[in-house]
């Protein structure tokens, strides 16, 4: 199954789009300062990039409706070499069916969504590192 | 994915003009809340399940899902949604060998009052489709639309020629002869026949206002009930209509609506006028009560939005459970053991849902 098309701007107002990223795996993980589950896993989303470094695989974080301001600030008390994209009115969170947080998506190398997640994981566990690695090409 | 290999998180005339029902709110009216609902499976046995209502989705004029968000220690937690009504709800379900089940859903969404302008019916663009008329005129499992029903219906509406004049003649026929019984467990299950068989009125908003929808769509009015849950207290200055504390694991309330051309959806609410007359403190009000009048003009009409709405489903088979189906869905729903847990007793469940207001 192809990927809902993704285009929004991170903090600093640059668009990023998900087609962009063919022949990489994408982790398109949707959050809010006020989840708590979020709170929780998103270390392990960074741990998981950073073990990653190099090889063809991008998080993409989309926070849920709250804005550039608040999204902003929680940032910069999270450690993280991630790009944070802005839903600002949500209709990304609804076209892409995440009607509760977290909610995770992986993207193959082709485009093409691998499996979702709804709910926190420790994203930098072996199990969860392994099933990305084998998308890479 | 093998999950337990994860996290443990995976885990709303002139001298009524001058009563309390003022207009309240900030800047443009919306206000934010976040509702919280935590389920403990009590004694669980065998696989254990909960169905737990969401938060309408989407967004309209007077309100707007701001997201949700869950954490437990669920093996699988799933968003469902009845394909009839579109109702969602959080599936959660919890292998045998999890001895202390629980799980936790927080909401956040917006709100305003929300008020139609009845004075120019049929000024607007307004329209249902042939087919969305038949949907809201059609009747449901307790909701039946003939016999009784549409006898009692076709003589409250006699001489009323538009939806909005029979609408109007049915909320003032249900104001008038029903009343709220607080011996009813819940908000009453909306049995709407047996209680007009049997000249008992009496019930909570899951009758009365089940009764309002049942006779306007006997009579062709396309009509709907919306279950929900009150949030906050009411700033009209009605103590009965909102809820007294942050803990509102039994504030549920179910509203309803009727469907007028050229005006849209408009929001009644004939079992919170019978709320006022039982308990307004001093309480057992006169109908001609001011603080009764003016309840009585404006929930015609008008919803104040301390409230949430979760839904307008009917007749709901839960998702994997071999249960009975429910009348609507406006509280948690549990089974352990291939048993049912009492919805209506959020101590046994337990289940315990709070609100808070969330300021800017």
């Amino acid at each position: 199954m192809g990927a809902q098309p993704l285009e929004l701007a991170d903090l600093e107002g640059r668009t990023y789009r998900l087609a962009d990223y063919r022949g990489k795996v994408v982790l398109v993980n949707f959050w809010a300062t006020w989840c708590a589950p979020c709170r929780e896993e998103m270390p392990s989303l960074e741990r998981l990039r950073q073990a990653l470094a190099g090889r063809p695989f991008v998080v993409l974080a989309v926070n849920v409706g709250e804005g550039g301001r608040v999204a902003g600030d929680f940032m910069k008390t999270m450690p993280h070499g991630f790009t944070v994209l802005l839903d600002r009115d949500g209709s990304a969170t609804r076209a892409w069916g995440a009607r509760i947080l977290p909610a995770t998506y992986v993207i193959n190398p082709e485009g093409k969504l691998d499996f979702r997640h709804v709910g926190a994981l420790d994203w930098s566990s072996a199990e969860a590192r392994s099933r990305i690695t084998a998308l890479m090409p | 994915m093998d999950r337990r290999a994860f996290l443990a998180s995976t885990a709303a005339a002139a001298a009524v003009a001058s009563l309390p029902w003022r207009s309240a709110n900030g800047e443009d009216g919306w206000r934010s809340f976040e509702v919280t609902t935590r389920v403990d499976i009590q004694r669980p046995s065998g696989v254990s399940r909960a169905w737990i209502p969401l938060p309408l989705a989407g967004s309209n004029e007077w309100h707007r899902d701001q997201g949700d968000a869950w954490s437990g220690n669920a093996a699988r937690a799933e968003v469902m949604r009845d394909p009839k009504y579109g109702v969602e709800m959080l599936y959660v379900e919890w292998a045998a060998a999890q001895g202390t089940p629980y799980v936790e859903v927080t909401s956040r969404f917006a709100t305003r009052d929300r008020a139609v302008d009845l004075s120019r019916p049929g000024s607007g663009a307004a329209r249902l489709s042939d087919a969305e008329v038949k949907f809201f005129t059609a009747p449901t499992e307790l909701i039946p639309t003939d016999g009784i029903v549409r006898e009692t219906a076709e003589s409250a509406v006699k001489g009323s020629r538009t939806d909005l004049q029979k609408a109007r003649a049915l909320y003032e026929w249900i104001v008038d002869n029903s009343f709220r019984d607080p011996k009813v467990r819940g908000c009453g299950w909306g049995d709407i026949k047996a209680m007009l068989e049997s000249k008992n009125l009496g019930g909570k908003c899951g009758d009365l206002n089940a009764l309002f929808v049942g006779l306007a769509r006997s009579v062709g009015v396309p009509a709907r009930d919306v279950y929900g849950i009150r949030v906050a207290p009411s700033a009209h200055g009605y103590k009965s209509l909102g809820a007294g504390s942050p803990v509102i694991s039994k504030a549920q309330h179910c509203r309803a609506e009727f469907f007028a051309a050229g005006i849209g959806w408009v929001p009644v609410d004939p079992a919170d006028v019978r709320k006022v007359v039982l308990e307004e403190p001093p309480g057992n009000l006169a109908m001609g009560d001011p603080k009764v009048v003016a309840a009585r003009q404006r929930l015609f009409g008008s919803w104040e939005m301390n409230w949430l709405a979760y839904n307008t489903g009917h007749d709901l088979a839960l998702p994997h459970s071999r249960g009975p189906k429910l009348p609507y869905l406006m509280y948690p729903n549990g089974e352990t053991g291939g048993e049912r847990l009492d919805q209506l007793e959020p101590d046994a469940f337990k289940y315990a849902i709070t609100a808070r207001e969330l300021k800017a």
